[in-house]
């Protein structure tokens, strides 16, 4: 078997006297699309914000390409396409400027990137509003310009965080068909989502972490082989919910009562 | 890019080399500082934002309006040399002014234009190191603090150069520098005692408590100060005379420049000297010392993105338990209101007056204008005594009633603001739920003003006129507050076309709001003329009473009753 292309061993984070992160332990191969699941604050994003390089007070020992990322997060991050999930960018700029200025960071050539910068926005759809400023585009518009900023310097891993809020029916098959093409092209891709729905489609390992630990893992077949055969969204439910979530809307239904 | 911020970024490169030395990345280091300063152009400044946002030219060059609005100011502190006679005094004054508009003009932009904290996801997880991270962003609050900085004390580097000559120039830059410095020391702490008492959630509001003090300080002073010192007494105004003059930092740079001047050397030209060089010495070094190392963390806490709070603070049980809702707020709103939609709009009202930034940044500067001018008032009518106004003979009468009209005027701006909001979308839900007369949303939301800030004015009002002048002045208290009441209905029921909190802060012009500008400064002034003329009459005066509150009842009746048809539809987008 090959070497992963990221491995984290006993990953710990606390914030202050919270533990958010109690010993993770995840072996990741080039061309997997890892689907990475979890309720609300079991530290998926956490653990993100510690592969990007955000977060570097962490315990344990995270390995990218065989770099330590505490020893050298500049050669990790070069390596790494980040698509935030709230659609954080600079939003007087235009997608231009924007993916220009990306690409500047990570030291692209100017005539590559800015070949490539109108190539994957015009893919987009985008080719009309490419010298608009941001502030008047919608939230679909400007996640095609982030998943954009994230592949732009051509990266093996992408993490990306809810890539598919605010697109349209449309943009989501490309962006899914796009996650696959990638994959086969060796790509390996972090993918972080609550729509279980997708996360079963897209990912060819899931990952399921709640409070701080890795609870399950492997393919949706070996999954549901383990909890029965059932949707992704019910294994998540049953392992993830401590109350049984019907009984939920019950009592929802139960309020309109006296 | 503007010539100006290529002149900058020219200047801060030429050490390019010694930079790369370091282990900075150039090219990144001047793509972050190019993008920033792009930005930093289409950003709307102070100027901007008071016009208006419709403006259907993107902004531009923003940089260049703040830099002229600067040099307008600097030209503004020239009035400090037509002060004395001695140049000490005037730089004194200079230095007063220059370190208190440079502290008020900064201390909003630290937070929006130098800890942008969106760099935390954007160019934090590109491969960058921190070195040229860190450069990036000092660079940066350099040019930005120098386009402020420079443009301001131009006029006074033409005055002191023309004046005093070339070696007075030298040591005026020398101590704008100097002065900067510590300016920017003072902000530093100042926020760091903020982040100190206060989480990094309630920063911005505090801060722009800071904004509005400051606001408030520097008008009291434009227009109190030459009104409280005789011309004749200013022109005499000595600095050396005053026997505070060593606690002021602004006289240690005066004195500098008067030993950089003439070189003599007695010891208080020296220890000032000296004082005002080591004060940003020092400035830096505490600030290095003691503050930064939690600072840019803490800072970028205040964007107060969720995932950026502390995840163990838990509200306490108590705090889960206690309503929202005081007791006392209830009682308020069950005395004046009528249940249903009025009741609702009263108390959505008074929290959100009391919660939303936006609102608290327009309406509480002008009551502190309003004091200031209820102060000037006081002080131009000198012929007034204190007898006067105890007994209400002559003018003591005229200022009594001055100041029970103009309280009105506070009331007036808040209910002129009460229906923006920054989240005017939210307005949707009067508009899904069915209201049959929005009139009573209308109604709530004007009474909750009243509530909210004329009762505490009518308690402090009443209490000090009656203890001054006595029981026998109650008639004339009640009805001219009744008449306040009667006034601010009918701007509501005039201006009103707005649902609560539902429109966007817009300056432009309102069609009519001329009209109505004027209307609402004239009624009250009638009014006032009128209780005047019947001041002494104890049985009009109970009649007037009655009527008022007659008036005031039905204009707010007929405000209650208002119907959509009353009411401007907005589209939004």
């Amino acid at each position: 078997m090959m070497n992963p292309i990221i491995s984290l061993k006993n990953v710990y984070k606390s914030y202050g006297t919270k533990q958010v992160l109690k010993g993770i332990n995840l072996s990741i191969y080039p061309g997997q699309v890892i689907g990475y699941i979890g309720p609300n604050g079991a530290g998926k994003s956490t653990t993100v914000k510690i592969l990007c390089g955000l977060i570097s007070d962490y315990e344990g020992e995270v390995l990218i390409e065989g770099i330590n990322l505490q020893d050298d997060p500049v050669a990790v991050k070069s390596k790494i396409g980040y698509v935030p999930e709230l659609a954080e960018l600079y939003d007087v700029l235009t997608p231009v400027e924007f993916l220009g200025f990306m690409a500047q960071l990570y030291n692209m050539p100017e005539e590559l990137a800015s070949d490539r910068i109108n190539r994957m926005l015009t893919a987009f759809g985008l080719e009309a509003s490419m010298h608009q400023r941001m502030d008047t585009f919608s939230k679909g518009m400007r996640q095609k310009v982030l998943i954009s900023s994230g592949l732009l310097h051509n990266p093996d891993i992408i993490i990306l965080d809810e890539p598919l809020s605010g697109l349209d029916a449309n943009s989501v098959i490309i962006v899914k068909d796009l996650i696959s093409k990638l994959a086969k092209e060796g790509k390996t891709i972090f993918y972080c989502s609550h729509m279980m729905d997708v996360v079963e489609k897209v990912s060819d390992r899931i990952v399921l972490i709640n409070e701080g630990n890795v609870i399950a893992d492997g393919s949706f077949e070996e999954l549901q082989q383990q909890q029965g055969n059932q949707s992704l969204e019910q294994i998540f439910a049953h392992m993830t919910a401590k109350e049984s979530l019907s009984d939920a809307a019950d009592q929802l239904m139960n309020a309109f009562g006296n | 890019m503007n010539p100006v911020n290529r002149f900058f970024l020219y200047l801060l490169l030429l050490p390019s080399r010694f930079y790369e030395r370091m282990g900075v990345d150039l090219a990144q280091l001047i793509a972050i500082l190019r993008i920033k300063l792009v930005m930093d152009d289409r950003r709307p400044n102070s100027i901007h934002q008071t016009r208006q946002k419709k403006q259907n030219k993107p902004i531009a060059l923003a940089t260049l309006g703040t830099m002229l609005f600067s040099v307008l100011l600097g030209s503004f502190f020239l009035m400090s040399f037509a002060v004395g006679k001695d140049p000490v005094t005037q730089l004194t004054i200079y230095f007063s002014f220059y370190i208190f508009l440079l502290a008020s003009t900064l201390i909003s932009d630290f937070t929006s234009v130098l800890i942008d904290v969106r760099d935390n996801l954007i160019i934090l997880p590109k491969p960058i190191n921190d070195k040229t991270f860190v450069l990036a962003r000092l660079l940066h609050i350099i040019i930005h603090i120098s386009k402020i900085v420079i443009p301001m004390t131009v006029p006074g580097m033409i005055y002191i150069g023309v004046v005093f000559g070339f070696q007075g120039l030298i040591g005026f830059i020398l101590l704008v520098l100097s002065a900067s410095f510590f300016t920017i020391f003072l902000i530093n702490a100042v926020y760091i005692l903020i982040l100190r008492v206060t989480t990094p959630q309630k920063f911005k509001n505090v801060i722009s408590y800071f904004q509005i003090g400051f606001a408030i300080i520097f008008y009291g002073g434009y227009q109190l100060l030459p009104r409280l010192m005789s011309k004749a007494a200013l022109a005499n105004f000595n600095i050396e005379t005053a026997g505070w003059k060593w606690l002021t930092p602004s006289y240690w740079y005066a004195e500098s420049w008067q030993f950089i001047d003439s070189f003599t050397f007695t010891t208080p030209l020296v220890t000032s000297f000296l004082l005002s060089m080591l004060l940003p010495v020092a400035s830096i070094w505490i600030v290095i010392r003691y503050f930064a190392p939690s600072f840019n963390r803490k800072l970028s806490m205040i964007s107060g993105s969720s995932d950026s709070a502390d995840p163990t603070t838990v509200p306490s049980k108590d705090q889960q338990n206690r309503s929202t809702t005081s007791k006392m707020l209830m009682k308020f709103s069950e005395w004046f209101t009528q249940k249903g939609p009025e009741r609702m709009s009263f108390l959505h009202t008074w929290k959100m007056t009391g919660r939303s930034r936006d609102f608290k940044m327009k309406v509480y500067p002008s009551f502190g204008y309003l004091i200031v001018y209820v102060v000037i008032m006081f002080l131009n009518s000198k012929k007034v005594s204190f007898d006067m106004i105890r007994d209400q003979t002559g003018g003591g009468k005229f200022v009594f009633i001055g100041i029970l009209y103009f309280s009105g005027f506070m009331l007036m701006m808040a209910v002129n603001q009460v229906i923006y909001s920054d989240k005017y979308k939210a307005a949707w839900i009067y508009y899904v739920t069915p209201v049959k007369t929005p009139g009573a949303l209308l109604s709530g939301a004007v009474k909750s003003i009243m509530t909210k800030f004329y009762l505490p004015i009518v308690v402090l009002l009443s209490a000090t006129a009656i203890a001054v002048i006595g029981p026998k002045v109650i008639p004339n208290l009640i009805l001219g507050m009744c008449n306040q009441l009667l006034i601010i209905s009918c701007v509501g029921y005039i201006s009103l076309r707005d649902l609560p909190f539902s429109a966007m802060q817009m300056m432009s012009g309102k069609t009519g709001s001329f009209i109505r500008g004027l209307f609402s400064l004239t009624i009250p002034m009638l009014l006032a003329v009128l209780h005047y003329l019947v001041y002494s009459y104890l049985l009009v005066i109970l009649l007037l009473i009655v009527l008022s509150v007659i008036a005031c009842w039905l204009v707010l009746d007929a405000i209650r009753t208002k119907t959509w048809n009353n009411i401007l539809l907005r589209n939004y987008d």
